[in-house]
């Protein structure tokens, strides 16, 4: 009886008529979790959802319309015309125009901006370089180039653009952002963003499993974890270096010996120890999904041959400091102990205290996944002189040789950037740099308004 | 067994043989026919560091290349040398070149590391890399598809006249004429809104009775377009809060009304501009109060008939007799659905795209005797995802809008393709 009465509930389930997977409902709250300022440079979360560039970056690399409809270069790349789109709106109601742009150009990079001048021409701006800007479209797609409103706002914690979402409050650590019904693009399928800021991922990934968070970040460290504990990760490709910087001043002035300590790196040992086998373990700048060459560059430890370039030289105590980040920490202690084994003295120092740094741990974006654009931004990034780049893979080969060959940055290894996602998160998907692109991302629990 | 049975089997055990060893023979030659030119430009290069030597050479396949492609690739590569004046040689050579046939997102890069004692030199070609066909599944009704066009703009609508095909997209409206290669873009008009889009905007577009001009609905906006005897189109926009057709706006044969001789009216939807769906408001009125949907089709059966539509909240219904029915077995379906005439089974079928979030979206034919949706096709792999769906003006095809975002390394591009059934 039973029995019978199970089977009678299964058939009456498998009768009922079954829910389809609808269109993206509009409305609801996505809440976020993340680890540091949702507003840095580059790479901030709340930056890529309240302000837009001049251009944007396809999947492909390459540049497409954002902020400006058509580009045209001239002069051999030393000057450029971007027209900008009519009828775009600042969140405050200013519109958007050439002045205000050249303006936001200004606040953003002042003297250390790639052009020389960019000044507002009818509804264009123009760019003019003393050197070729081959690249420039491809620049304005990135991070560090988005427009904020001059004057008005706090650019640092409130900035006013144009992006799907509005700054609307920050109250007891949670930044929220609101739906910009007047988007360019299309309002947003969510009615807002919250952003829980500067949560330990331990803390996030609690929050998640407890339904109190939607999207928490997962460092490439804990990927392996994730998966263990069957959360639902989203991951992009390799996007984030993990490289040192040299310092050319001191006592690694000497070309020598910051050769013998990009010998002495043991890279197997950062990405199986700390970066738990998630890193594709590089010594080219770029990734081999971009160019296809970076096997030439060979990733081996070789410490005999870095003794050799030393030449018994023994120099003061170097110091060595990384980014913010448990393991980029641990990172930089077991570099330390490699350059140890190679015959220097370094020293793991605060990031924070003012004093003369030889060796810096960083990560770098790969922002583009066209080999040219990428290197370029990977160069300014880095701090480091821009050559002539050239188109063919054979050009920027010999580019990219001439300067590792410096030996001023040392790429070690190539991170995926992650995150993992609630149940009732649909559609979302990273751009090329792995930011995720919430303004596509709805809700699925979301009963739709009947009306606006 | 009996001898000539027996040999009859060994005859066709031989043909089949002969007819493998044919086929692999002209695999390998078709193989080896695609890698002549990048062999011959690395041997070029090659040679013009090396000179006239001998060389241990060192094949490593780092590409996705198939193994068994390798012997051929060398094959090529040494001849080539060798007609360059380098001859192959063992490990005796004190010049060894270290090839490797690598790739990067978008092309194939085959790398020569040319070793002279201690100096290494390099060379390099790169080569197209060359895109793989995937073939539909067959089974008792196939769906087939044809594109239409393929560009890098997102696609709400389209519509093929007589000479052209107008294209919807979020803030024009594009007129292709015919050429030699296929549509070719021939002008390109602002619809003008003066609101903002919605995120995931949508159109509908439907021929004028004539069938030589058009009317469309585009959130906030309708448009219509006539043909001018000098080729130009005349088009016009205004703002318009009308409901959208549903159905052709003269009164047509629809859905299978054809063999059953019956006139149907057209029937028109409000349309919530700013949430992309139908407010289920319907003019003239079912019969039924009808829920917000996306997207709805009518059905007519020997019985009758109704409308089938997907609500907003997932859940397929069929309006008929004033009564709203839940309708089974829809579990697998997308938003998206439209009626085809194909012929076969039951005459008309409805093809709904799947319910994944998959970037290989699939089109599926269901029959609908009853409230069960029963799959009549396999599904149609339309190796992207499916944005916009509805019926050809005769009903005989339907025509689908795939977003292709999912290879990296390729740009965004948006493929209106024909679909249409074979009964098997």
């Amino acid at each position: 009886m039973l029995r019978q009465i199970a089977i009678s509930c299964l058939v009456a389930a498998l009768a009922l008529p079954a829910t389809a997977r609808t269109r993206p409902h509009y409305g609801g709250t996505l809440r976020v979790e993340v680890e540091r300022d949702p507003w840095q440079r580059p790479g901030g979360l709340a930056r890529s959802l309240v302000l837009d560039g001049l251009t944007t970056m396809s999947s492909d690399g390459t540049a497409q319309p954002a902020l400006a409809i058509e580009w045209k270069s001239e002069n051999d790349d030393h000057r450029w015309q971007f027209r900008l789109r009519p009828g775009v709106h600042f969140h405050d109601g200013t519109p958007l125009n050439s002045s205000t742009v050249v303006a936001a150009l200004t606040d953003l990079c002042g003297a250390a901006c790639p052009w020389t001048v960019a000044h507002a021409v009818g509804s264009s701006v123009v760019f003019t370089s003393d050197s070729a800007l081959p690249n420039l479209p491809e620049l304005l797609a990135g991070n560090d180039y988005r427009i904020a409103l001059a004057g008005a706002g706090n650019p640092l914690t409130a900035p006013i653009g144009t992006g799907p979402f509005q700054f609307t409050a920050f109250t007891n650590g949670v930044l929220t952002l609101s739906a910009n019904d007047n988007c360019w693009q299309g309002r947003p399928f969510l009615d807002a963003v919250e952003v829980h800021v500067h949560r330990a991922v331990r803390d996030q990934w609690l929050d998640l499993s407890v339904g109190r968070a939607d999207l928490v970040e997962v460092p490439a460290e804990q990927l392996r974890e994730a998966h263990d504990q069957h959360l639902s990760v989203v991951a992009s490709p390799p996007v984030s270096l993990l490289a040192v910087t040299i310092s050319d001043s001191g006592a690694l002035a000497n070309p020598n010996l910051r050769a013998a300590i990009a010998l002495a790196v043991d890279r197997s040992a950062l990405s199986n120890v700390i970066f738990q086998k998630q890193g594709e373990i590089t010594a080219s700048l770029l990734p081999a999904e971009v160019t296809g060459y970076s096997f030439l560059f060979p990733a081996d430890r070789d410490l005999s041959k870095a003794h050799e370039l030393r030449g018994g030289v023994t120099p003061p105590t170097l110091t060595i400091i990384a980014e913010s980040g448990a393991a980029m920490q641990l990172a930089a202690q077991r570099i330390a102990l490699n350059l140890r084994d190679a015959g220097f003295n370094v020293q793991v120092a605060n990031a924070s205290a003012p004093q003369h740094i030889d060796l810096t741990l960083r990560r770098l974006t790969l922002e583009s996944n066209q080999p040219q654009p990428a290197l370029e931004s990977m160069l300014r990034a880095a701090g480091l002189a821009i050559p002539v780049l050239e188109r063919t893979p054979e050009g920027l080969y010999k580019i990219e040789r001439q300067v590792l060959d410096t030996h001023m940055l040392i790429p070690l290894l190539y991170l995926p950037r992650a995150y993992a996602i609630g149940g009732r998160v649909r559609d979302l998907h990273l751009s090329v740099d792995g930011t995720p692109q919430l303004a596509d991302v709805s809700l699925s629990d979301i009963q739709p308004e009947a009306a606006p | 067994m009996e001898p000539r049975s027996g040999l009859r089997r060994v005859l066709r055990f031989a043909v089949l043989l002969l007819s493998a060893a044919g086929l692999a023979g002209f695999s390998a030659n078709a193989a080896a026919t695609q890698w002549e030119k990048p062999a011959a430009a690395l041997a070029e290069q090659i040679a013009a560091i090396l000179g006239p030597a001998q060389a241990q050479i060192i094949i490593r396949n780092n590409s996705q290349i198939p193994t068994e492609e390798i012997p051929a690739i060398r094959r090529l590569l040494e001849q080539d040398l060798k007609a360059r004046g380098i001859q192959a040689s063992g490990t005796e050579s004190a010049n060894i070149i270290h090839v490797t046939l690598s790739e990067n997102l978008r092309e194939r890069l085959w790398v020569a590391e040319i070793v002279e004692g201690n100096e290494t030199r390099l060379a390099m070609v790169h080569v197209e890399a060359v895109s793989e066909q995937q073939q539909a599944p067959v089974s008792g009704l196939t769906l087939r598809k044809q594109t239409v066009i393929t560009t890098m703009q997102p696609v709400l609508a389209a519509l093929e006249t007589a000479n052209n095909l107008v294209v919807i997209e979020p803030e024009e409206i594009v007129i292709y004429a015919h050429s030699a290669d296929g549509w070719k873009e021939q002008s390109r008009v602002g619809i003008g809104q003066k609101k903002p889009l919605a995120r995931d905007p949508r159109a509908v577009i439907y021929p004028l009775p004539n069938g030589q001009g058009f009317e469309a609905s585009v959130a906030g906006m309708s448009c219509t377009g006539t043909p001018q005897p000098s080729a130009d189109w005349n088009l016009h926009c205004r703002e318009s809060d009308d409901p959208w057709f549903l159905t052709p706006p003269q009164p047509t044969q629809n859905g299978g009304a054809a063999d059953m001789n019956i006139q149907v009216a057209p029937l028109r939807a409000f349309y919530n501009s700013a949430r992309d769906f139908f407010t289920g408001v319907v003019t003239p009125s079912m019969g039924a109060d009808l829920p917000p949907f996306y997207t709805a089709v009518l059905l007519l059966r020997s019985d009758g008939g109704g409308l089938l539509l997907n609500g907003i909240d997932g859940k397929v219904l069929f309006a008929e007799g004033g009564k709203l029915k839940s309708v089974s077995g829809a579990r697998d379906w997308g938003s998206d659905f439209a009626a085809l005439r194909s012929g076969c089974g039951a005459g008309t079928q409805i093809v709904a795209s799947g319910s994944g979030e998959a970037v290989a979206d699939s089109l599926r034919a269901y029959e609908l005797p009853a409230v069960e949706a029963i799959p009549a096709s396999a599904p149609l792999t339309m190796d992207g995802t499916i944005t916009a769906l509805w019926s050809g003006a005769d009903d005989k095809s339907i025509f689908v809008v795939v977003r292709k975002t999912a290879a990296p390394g390729h740009t965004d591009q948006y493929e209106v393709d024909r679909v249409a059934a074979n009964c098997n």
